[in-house]
């Protein structure tokens, strides 16, 4: 069964001039045990989509869905209430600027323990203390955090923003969730703490089978250790499918644009060669294009692209594209 | 055939404008500024439309409740006290001494305060650390018993007092408005100001000010609901406006001893100071609010 | 943290300083000799004024003679008052408990109302609570200090005859002054009919404290919704909400604690406000403190008087000011660390 089954997320911002919509009809669908990776640049309304699943999107934001469903539990129809209960047994997020999501006057510990389920201790109060001590000892080693009584002494702004990443981690698997949802956790790190991280995310998920929804910008990084890839584009899904697939056998522009503007360290590049990027930024939220959002950028728009693409399947590999770009071989050939 | 929209425009106000609609939309404080206008209006006609000179007694009408009252005369709408003075003629006076006279000061205040803040922002070391403890030491006296000494160096009388409250008053502006100078220093756009080659004048002028001069008018609004609340208290401790000044503060301790005969000679002032400074935080406070929802937005 | 507390303290020092080279002008600033200023003594005799002037050194420059006044103040001669003939500091020290008594009740009134009603406010903004509390925050906010003291008189003093008008209990009662404090020192008595003297005291204390609490409770029910609204905002709040923790658990134990941090800080500059308002409420009670008697030392012309009351108020507030920003630094992590200050 599904874990998380998201079909047609919308999410728009009602204002002065309109209604802008932000997230267009964006499905999701995850299983146990899965990485999946949520790639598009910024502003194209990935963290949206984060913080509409977990339920900490700012009011003004409308969220309409065809079904968001967390284990067959429609999270739509839900109390906030229970819904805040269930997202927070088997959901767990972390963040993009660590230091700032930690409460500037409350030691690690304090903060780290907060995290601990209460039931999962038992004993008097005495007997409890000790467990939350060992417990947190224990989940600041596992993140790999090796001098834990001095980091666990002291306040957020006295650590690097690399550790203060890793305790945000722990105090995500501190419930055992069932999903991690990382939105872009690694963009503040240098280099050598974000491999780091993704060794940890990476071990956990196939250690204790936790799915984990990764969200981020980052290609090269991300493909090497994800089952399945969502690409974004403006808050329009343009393709989806499995990583090696959508990878090597890009079928939308928008991805094949990505995947060739990564730079080949192995061949290098001729001398003053530009790099390869798509014509253009992306549109601004009050001005988006009807239609295909990529129309204006792309180098195959034509005239039916004024009209939304319905996301078409074929083998698993989802596309959303009037002209998808098949390779020779195949039997289909572009018009 | 009628006009229709073809296209939907976009709005690109300018941040003034932007300001202004936010502000209209906030009932309080669109009241707040009707009232506060129509204040102003009065203290600077004041002299040309009150019924009654100020200090013409009316022998014959000595203590007459306001006119809604069973007693009261239509002559005088809001009574007159134990000389037979018209009070509403009075009170309408007294706005040019009280307000007029307040928004003088807080002008001059916010002016002073202007000058000061930047120069204290602006240095730095010593001199600032020493300039700027120097303030805390004033910030220290309590605000009228600096205007009491002020006054008894200076001696009474109105103009004495507006001196008086705008020494008092300014150490605190100057505390302010330094601290958003040195705010507004602080950040990246000034310092490509200065890396582009602008001189001190400069930036100050072209960077900061443009940036923060609403924020100033948001402090003279306090400076000046201040400045109303001081005068009206030193004229309350005949230290301000001697009588037959018709500051509302005088007013009300001239008639402490009616206080049983006659409240309304009492509440009436005091209803009329109450609205002033009400009408000002009200400004003040919508302001305040429009800013906070701009930089949201 | 030596570093700080040494820093703190030299400014300390400085700011004393300074306060009393500005105290020294003023005698000759006020209008009059400087020397009846100084001393408080009129129309000496020849050989009086002498002695005078060498015990004020009034020959030498104007630094010894500020030594002189500074070694004075130390020793506790304030001058003597011009209108009464008392020593200046006696008056002080029996009049200043009064006043401490009155803004610290004041205050402890202002902060149990004020920051639970802001941190209502801020909790339930946008409905009913906030709406309600902000408007009469500003009406109490905007109203003159002297008009609500009188309006209270008239109502419940002149109309309801349920509180008392003036002074700080009924002359039927005789208490020892011992410390001053009245509430202190007719519980330290244990006087026959002392619980009803603690009623009539607490009587009298309290239209004056309701009066003075007013300005300082508004401030501070502004101060904490606008610091819990900042608050609430942040991304820790959100990632805790994220993290499950319910809206109880959520505001006691992360956003009170951030957000009370700047109010103990406000609270500290507010005893400069809550003096001057604490003279007005003195002189419309009769309230026997230091403010009334400085009000009536500047009609009286009384000089040695104001500059001692001057001094005395002032290094209360200084101190006063002092002790708050030390709570704030120690409970404050971040400030905490940082060992040089901005200048």
């Amino acid at each position: 069964m599904h874990l998380l089954d998201i079909k047609n997320l919308t999410i728009e911002l009602p204002t002065e001039n309109g209604v802008i919509r932000a997230v267009d009809k964006v499905n999701l669908s995850l299983k146990e045990g899965e990485v999946h990776a949520l790639v598009g640049e910024s502003g194209s309304g990935k963290s949206l989509i984060a913080k509409a699943i977990v339920g900490v999107l700012n009011k003004r934001w409308r969220v309409t869905a065809d079904r968001m469903h967390w284990q067959g539990v429609d999270l739509m129809r839900l109390a906030p209430e229970k819904r805040r209960k269930l997202v927070s047994q088997d959901i767990a997020m972390i963040y993009q600027e660590p230091s700032r999501s930690l409460d500037p006057t409350a030691k690690i510990f304090e903060q780290v323990s907060e995290s601990i389920p209460e039931g999962s201790l038992s004993g008097n109060f005495l007997v409890r203390r000790q467990l939350r001590k060992k417990r947190v000892k224990a989940l600041l080693h596992k993140v790999g955090i090796r001098d834990d009584k001095r980091v666990a002494d002291s306040y957020p702004h006295e650590l690097s923003e690399g550790i203060c990443q890793k305790v945000m981690i722990a105090m995500a698997i501190a419930r055992n969730p069932k999903l991690l949802i990382a939105d872009e956790p690694t963009t503040a790190l240098e280099s050598t703490t974000r491999a780091q991280v993704f060794r940890l995310l990476k071990s956990l998920n196939q250690l204790k089978n936790m799915s984990v929804l990764m969200i981020s910008h980052e290609l090269e990084e991300i493909t090497t250790w994800s089952h399945a890839m969502h690409v974004l584009y403006c808050g329009q899904m343009v393709e989806a499918g499995p990583t090696e697939k959508v990878f090597n056998a890009p079928l939308h522009p928008y991805t094949q644009a990505l995947v060739k503007s990564l730079p080949d360290y192995a061949q290098g590049l001729a001398h003053k060669e530009s790099f390869y990027a798509l014509k253009g930024t992306i549109p601004p939220l009050q001005h988006l294009p009807i239609g295909c959002r990529l129309g204006p950028r792309c180098p195959q728009a034509q005239k039916q692209c004024v009209v939304t693409p319905k996301q078409k399947k074929s083998h698993g590999h989802t596309y959303a594209c009037h002209f998808p770009l098949f390779k020779e071989d195949k039997k289909c050939n572009p018009s | 055939m009628a006009k229709f929209k073809l296209f939907t425009e976009e709005s690109n106000r300018s941040p003034l404008s932007r300001l202004w609609r936010k502000f209209k939309a906030n009932h309080p404080a669109l009241v707040g500024l009707w009232i506060f206008i129509a204040l102003t209006l009065l203290a600077l006609f004041a002299p040309l439309i009150s019924p009654y000179s100020i200090n013409q007694q009316h022998a014959d009408a000595l203590l007459l409740p306001p006119s809604w009252h069973d007693a009261g005369n239509v002559r005088y709408i809001l009574g007159t006290d134990d000389l037979g003075r018209d009070i509403l003629s009075r009170l309408m006076n007294g706005a040019t001494f009280t307000f007029g006279l307040s928004i003088i000061a807080a002008l001059i205040t916010t002016a002073l305060g202007v000058i000061i803040g930047s120069l204290a922002g602006m240095s730095k070391g010593i001199r600032s650390s020493f300039f700027n403890h120097l303030l805390d030491i004033t910030l220290s006296i309590p605000s009228l018993l600096l205007a009491i000494i002020i006054i008894a160096i200076l001696g009474p009388g109105l103009l004495n007092t507006v001196w008086a409250i705008i020494l008092a008053l300014l150490p605190q502006y100057v505390h302010s408005i330094r601290n958003l100078v040195v705010e507004e220093l602080g950040k990246d756009y000034i310092s490509a100001f200065r890396l582009d080659g602008a001189s001190k004048w400069k930036i100050l002028v072209r960077g900061v000010f443009p940036n923060i001069y609403e924020h100033i008018v948001v402090i003279f609004t306090m400076a000046l609901s201040t400045a109303i609340l001081d005068i009206a208290a030193l004229g309350f401790l005949k230290l301000g406006a001697q009588p037959p000044t018709t500051e509302w503060g005088a007013i009300l301790a001239e008639n402490l001893g009616l206080i049983y005969l006659a409240p309304w000679t009492v509440g009436l002032p005091g209803v009329l100071l109450f609205i002033a400074v009400l009408s000002t935080n009200l400004v003040g406070d919508g302001l305040r609010q429009v800013l906070k929802d701009r930089k949201a937005d | 943290m030596r570093e700080y507390l040494f820093r703190r303290l030299s400014l300390l020092i400085f700011m004393l300083l300074t306060l009393t080279a500005f105290t020294f002008s003023l005698n000759y600033l006020f209008p009059g000799d400087a020397i009846t200023n100084l001393s408080g003594q009129v129309n000496s005799s020849y050989a009086q004024s002498q002695a005078l002037a060498d015990k004020y050194k009034l020959e030498e420059n104007i630094i010894v003679q500020y030594g002189a006044f500074v070694g004075r103040i130390f020793n506790g001669d304030w001058g003597y008052s011009l209108s009464s003939g008392q020593p200046v500091f006696e008056h002080i020290l029996l009049l200043f408990p009064a006043t401490i008594e009155l803004c610290v009740y004041a205050l402890a009134v202002a902060i149990m109302f004020g920051i639970p009603a802001g941190v209502i406010a801020a909790v339930f903004h946008k409905r009913w609570p906030d709406n309600i509390i902000n408007s009469l925050t500003l009406m109490g906010f905007s109203i003159p200090i002297f008009w609500l003291a009188l309006l209270l008189i008239m109502v419940f003093c002149l109309g309801l005859g349920l509180f008392p008008m003036s002074g700080r209990i009924d002359l039927l009662y005789e208490i020892e002054p011992l410390s001053h404090f009245i509430l202190v020192d007719i519980i330290a008595q244990s006087f026959p009919y002392g619980g009803l003297a603690f009623i009539d005291a607490l009587k009298h204390l309290a239209l004056p404290t309701i009066v003075l609490a007013m300005y300082p409770t508004t401030v501070l029910i502004r101060f904490t919704r606008d610091s819990m609204l900042n608050v609430l905002e942040q991304n820790y709040i959100k990632t805790a909400r994220a993290k499950g923790l319910n809206r109880r658990q959520l505001i006691l134990h992360h956003a009170l604690r951030n957000a009370l941090l700047p109010v103990i800080k406000q609270i500290g500059l507010q005893f400069s406000t809550l003096l001057t308002l604490a003279m007005i409420t003195e002189v419309i009670f009769s309230w026997p403190g230091v403010g009334r008697w400085l009000i009536e030392s500047i009609y009286q012309r009384d000089y040695p008087a104001i500059q001692g009351g001057l001094l005395a108020v002032s290094v209360f507030v200084i101190f006063a000011n002092m002790f708050a920003e030390f709570s704030h630094t120690l409970l404050n992590p971040i400030s905490r660390n940082q060992a040089h200050g901005k200048i």
